[in-house]
């Protein structure tokens, strides 16, 4: 198990990096059908800027650095969610 | 894939916000009831990695690209209860910190991923016995519908909305997503293998429903 944990926290912390270095900036398939078949200008945003919009820290001028911190904070959620919802799990029982 | 703010009519957005609430609620209730202990650590460390996974777009031909949705991957791992409210999750933290997927939007999204997406990624593998060549098939299977569909609802809820023809929206929509479903499949298997190699016992458990 925690050989398991190992293996998916490090493949996790490589795929941001990844993400910054190699992602496609292709448009993803339903923003493509979007601006082919004209619907692409109603995209709106309700609410207040997030400074990770777009997986980008606002606050950086290499975008790679923009791009990796935006994933590490996403990953960083993501595995404070987890902490968070297991405790619920247990608190449960 | 995500929809974004603006897309759906009001009445589509905020009927499938209502829906989604108390199908969320249910689904976080079966959770705690049922979940394996032994998977606890799993759920953060599953969510994070489908998170970074789902930032890295691949190009799938023709102007477009894809990236990785993880539903069934999620579904085979945590079991579809869990893997609900994980991907449930995903999608919240996605539309207000990194406004990938409209926050109005957001029941939808859940809908189309977290809930159809994942169950129908998982049926498959569940239900292909334990010969590993049907199950091979069956995880890719798995991985394809749970894209796929996510895309048919995506494209049905944008359809209600009157955004675009019916025909060219269901055309376009399904044959990219139907491409991309392929690149699924393949990911998901892959993983899957990897994470039975490292973990032999933590993948196709039989008892969850």
């Amino acid at each position: 198990m925690k050989r398991l944990l190992r293996a998916l926290a490090f493949a996790t912390l490589l795929l941001v990096v990844l993400a910054a270095l190699a992602s496609s900036t292709l448009p993803d398939g339903l923003k493509r059908v979007a601006a082919m078949l004209g619907f692409g200008s109603r995209s709106s945003s309700v609410g207040p800027a997030s400074p990770f919009a777009n997986y980008e820290t606002r606050y950086f001028h290499s975008r790679w650095a923009a791009q990796i911190t935006a994933g590490l904070v996403g990953v960083a959620l993501m595995w404070g969610f987890g902490a968070l919802f297991a405790r619920t799990l247990k608190r449960k029982r | 894939m995500h929809i974004p703010d603006g897309f759906l009519s009001t009445p589509v957005w905020a009927g499938l916000d209502l829906a989604a609430v108390p199908v969320v609620g249910y689904l976080v209730r079966r959770t705690q009831a049922e979940f394996d202990d032994a998977r606890v650590p799993l759920l953060g460390v599953m969510g994070a990695f489908i998170f970074a996974a789902q930032m890295i777009n691949f190009p799938v031909g023709v102007g477009t690209s894809g990236h990785l949705v993880g539903g069934a991957l999620l579904a085979l791992t945590l079991g579809p209860c869990a893997a609900s409210v994980v991907m449930t999750a995903i999608l919240v933290v996605q539309a207000l910190v990194f406004q990938d997927g409209g926050i109005t939007a957001l029941g939808a999204n859940v809908i189309n991923m977290a809930v159809a997406g994942v169950w129908l990624g998982y049926w498959p593998a569940r239900l292909a016995g334990k010969d590993p060549r049907r199950r091979r098939l069956a995880v890719f299977l798995g991985g394809w519908l749970s894209l796929f569909s996510a895309a048919l609802l995506a494209t049905l809820e944008l359809s209600l909305s009157r955004v675009a023809p019916n025909r060219p929206l269901f055309a376009s929509m399904l044959g990219v997503h139907a491409i991309t479903g392929l690149v699924e499949g393949a990911i998901t298997l892959a993983a899957l293998e990897t994470i039975a190699r490292l973990s032999p016992g933590f993948v196709f458990r039989r008892e969850e429903t």
